[in-house]
């Protein structure tokens, strides 16, 4: 295994798609600071107000939409240009061989997601004078939580790019199914209580409360804990049992 | 220990209705070249698909290595180097950055392997330059290189020397002649150039729509290939005893219709029929006959199929 997790590191440090996500958002992070400053003031915006509302905010549709791209590049391409046969036939089992790019590429997921956190913050800190900053407990909370969330969504992509084994395909395919599958489930979860329920205890719902980590109660922070790791492990295992049956051309 | 590195036992494929692999039975033994040979579409990618772990076995079995089953089987390919269907690169990587890659998934220690590999293949100039940007010649050498790290003991090259020029196909021969009688290392290979086959395997098996019809070894082949001279005459008996008296040869063969195969004197057929015809003998049929590899296939399959 640790074999085929340095052989899946190298080649996301190679993957070009991860480092123009990462100069793009990385950009973003840096300019839109000071558009909030030369619009705004420096001294009448909080950091505290803006990393709840514009990097918190913009960071949920960064976490469930642009580790798309990547799932497409990095796994299903590897079908595409025949490299996964050399994986496949190289006598490494295949439930490794899934969890090997799995863990890779939450790695990478998760790469993507802090950026807004953790850049833009910084940039938004320095562009407003450092005010309002918010506690450090919250941040880490949110920093955490926002890890557990990349790497579940990372889990259900990956899964995704096995079956396609096309990168526009399954680009095409997850950015529309992430956009709309959370409204579709909520629509759903109105009509039954089961699916409420699983709307209720779904990543697709919690990753939403990510910001009021400083508000919720000991259930729900549990809740919102155990969930993403539940994800992460169910379709870990799902997207391993397809890999192992599938045939790989 | 098996003499064996590979075999099957029926080994069936089968995708709905259409079966592409049936009942195949083969061979390939310790320290050979064995010569993989059939249309596109008979099945030999799948064969090398199902031998490698790609896609599973609908029935039958497979040896590799001595071992049939389960983990013991998949550890077995571990020695094995493989390009299936063509090389599998990663284009925006470079040659050694490729090989790179493929040393860490096989867990090999130390990058020096690297670099030894690439001078095998003759890419250890090709410095950054990205492996999209190479010719053909040049990715079918780097899927070699990846097939060689390691060290494996059993090679399956589809097509390896596809898009290869003159004098890349004379250096990919030599390379493999080289591991196969310097390291020992077995090899199947699969390739559409018969006749370049014919300079390499020493053993061959012929598939057609996913039946295995024959396997045979280099000497085999060489005798239903051997040039010989077909010759009718109205009394073959008397014919013998020319050929036994005054040509002072045996190597001929009288066949249940009366027609002879003289394998002597090939290069000069003249003197035999002169000869012939001045003992008195009425000759019916005369000329040299014999294959190569590409017309016994041709013949094994059944001529040429349209369509």
């Amino acid at each position: 295994m640790d074999n085929l997790i340095k052989a899946e590191w190298f080649k996301l440090r190679k993957d070009r798609s991860l480092w123009t996500l990462i100069i793009i958002l990385t950009t973003v992070s840096l300019l839109y600071p000071l558009l909030i400053v030369f619009d705004e003031g420096a001294d009448t915006v909080m950091v505290i107000d803006f990393y709840r509302n514009s990097i918190l905010g913009g960071n949920n549709y960064v976490l469930r939409l642009v580790p798309c791209i990547l799932a497409g590049f990095f796994i299903s391409s590897e079908y595409a240009i025949g490299t996964m046969k050399s994986i496949a036939a190289s006598g490494n089992s295949r439930v490794r061989i899934y969890f090997a790019k799995l863990i890779v590429y939450s790695i990478g997921a998760i790469f993507i997601s802090l950026i807004f956190p953790i850049v833009f913050t910084g940039a938004a800190s320095v562009f407003l004078h450092f005010n309002g900053m918010p506690g450090i407990g919250y941040f880490a909370g949110t920093i955490g939580l926002t890890i557990l969330y990349a790497v579940a969504f990372a889990s259900i992509m990956a899964v995704f790019a096995t079956i396609f084994t096309d990168s526009g395909k399954s680009i095409g395919f997850m950015l529309i199914f992430f956009i709309l599958f959370d409204s579709i489930l909520f629509i759903l979860s109105q009509l039954n209580p089961v699916l409420e329920a699983v709307f209720n205890y779904s990543v697709f719902k919690l990753f939403l409360d990510i910001v009021n980590v400083d508000s919720v109660n000991v259930p729900e922070m549990i809740k919102l804990v155990v969930v993403p790791v539940v994800t992460f492990v169910a379709f870990g295992i799902l997207g391993s049992i397809l890999f192992q049956k599938k045939e790989i051309k | 220990m098996s003499d064996y590195v590979l075999k099957t036992n029926s080994l069936t494929k089968q995708f709905k209705n259409q079966i592409a692999l049936n009942k195949v039975n083969l061979s390939v033994k310790k320290g050979s070249i064995y010569g993989f040979i059939g249309q596109n579409g008979a099945g030999k990618s799948t064969f090398i698909r199902l031998v490698t772990g790609l896609a599973r076995p609908t029935a039958g079995s497979m040896e590799l290595f001595g071992y049939s089953h389960g983990q013991e089987l998949n550890q077995a390919r571990k020695r094995i180097g493989t390009i299936i269907e063509g090389p599998a690169l990663y284009p925006h990587m470079t040659a050694a950055e490729n090989l790179e890659a493929h040393r860490l998934l096989k867990g090999i220690p130390g990058k020096e392997c690297v670099k030894r590999t690439l001078a095998i293949v003759g890419l250890q100039d090709t410095g950054k330059k990205k492996a999209k940007n190479f010719s053909l010649g040049m990715k079918q050498r780097l899927g070699i290189a990846i097939a060689l790290l390691g060290d494996p003991e059993f090679l399956i090259l589809d097509e390896p020397i596809n898009g290869l020029d003159p004098m890349g196909v004379v250096e990919i021969r030599e390379l493999l002649k080289k591991l196969n009688q310097e390291y020992g290392m077995t090899i199947l290979i699969s390739s559409h150039i018969l006749s370049e086959l014919h300079l390499l395997a020493t053993h061959y098996g012929i598939i057609h729509k996913g039946n295995l019809l024959e396997q045979l070894t280099i000497e085999e082949l060489n005798k239903k290939c051997q040039q010989f001279l077909h010759i009718k005459v109205n009394n073959p008996e008397k014919a013998a005893t020319i050929m036994e008296k005054q040509l002072s040869t045996n190597d001929f063969e009288v066949m249940p219709d009366g027609c002879m195969k003289l394998f002597d004197y090939v290069e000069t057929p003249g003197k035999v029929s002169s000869i012939l015809v001045n003992e008195g003998l009425i000759i019916e049929e005369f000329m040299p006959m014999g294959q190569n590899l590409e017309s016994y296939f041709m013949n094994r399959i059944g001529g040429i199929h349209h369509g």
